[in-house]
């Protein structure tokens, strides 16, 4: 990682995510924008009313995951820090499960940023939400991360030697 | 060889257990291991196809050859936001 890249924040969290000292965090003087996102839980699923979330990880590889989407908008846009934090365990109607923030000189690249950010998220991460209701739970539907179709061979490499 | 084996969400409720260590042959691929944990276990095959595999973190594809001491996740649609 580079230096600048060095204050970015990305993490995993049981705790109420600190929304606004994220946002202020990722401000700098350079800055002209920030562009955020503040996913929150909805009291409803189809057509259904909701109690309460549950959130599991794949907590090694979510973070890995979510540094990678962090890397890629640093290579994509003219932005300057970014934060995704993702929160894990039971959350309640109207609490926070994802908080993303993304600053830059312009506020075209931080908006950009931030949406492709949360969208990268919602279809690589591995997390998953269980939708508790008055008369049961079920694991909320998702998206199937794009995985590889074959197996590298170490002989498609071009020899070295 | 051993390798460690994860399941997640609706995987981890169907197949019993978050976690296990299974001895498979050398260069196994997933394919086979996911055979292997699935075969006493049907509503597990039923997912197959709705369900992609990590090897070591990364998604990795179903031919992938395993090696001894690595962790494979057994990810269902994912739906965190």
């Amino acid at each position: 990682m580079t230096a600048a890249h060095s204050q970015d924040r990305i993490e995993l969290t049981r705790e109420v995510i600190p929304h606004a000292a994220i946002a202020r965090e990722v401000r700098a003087n350079e800055d002209g924008a920030v562009a955020t996102f503040d996913g929150c839980v909805r009291n409803h699923s189809h057509g259904r009313s909701t109690l309460y979330l549950e959130y599991e990880a794949y907590e090694s590889m979510a973070l890995a995951k979510m540094r990678e989407i962090a890397e890629h908008l640093h290579g994509s846009f003219a932005i300057n820090r970014v934060a995704i934090v993702h929160r894990l365990g039971r959350l309640e109607i109207g609490e926070t499960s994802v908080f993303i923030a993304v600053s830059a000189a312009h506020r075209a690249a931080a908006f950009d940023a931030c949406r492709n950010a949360i969208d990268t998220l919602k279809k690589t991460v591995p997390i998953w939400k269980k939708e508790f209701f008055a008369d049961g739970a079920v694991w909320a539907d998702g998206e199937l991360p794009p995985a590889p179709a074959a197996a590298e061979t170490p002989a498609a490499k071009p020899a070295s030697n | 060889m051993v390798v460690k084996v994860l399941y997640f969400g609706r995987l981890k409720e169907i197949a019993g257990s978050s976690e296990e260590s299974v001895e498979v042959r050398e260069g196994e691929r997933i394919e086979e291991l996911f055979a292997r944990c699935s075969s006493s276990r049907p509503e597990l095959r039923k997912f197959r196809s709705s369900l992609v595999a990590a090897r070591n973190r990364e998604f990795a594809a179903w031919d992938t050859a395993l090696s001894g001491g690595d962790e494979v996740g057994f990810l269902p649609p994912v739906s965190g936001g």
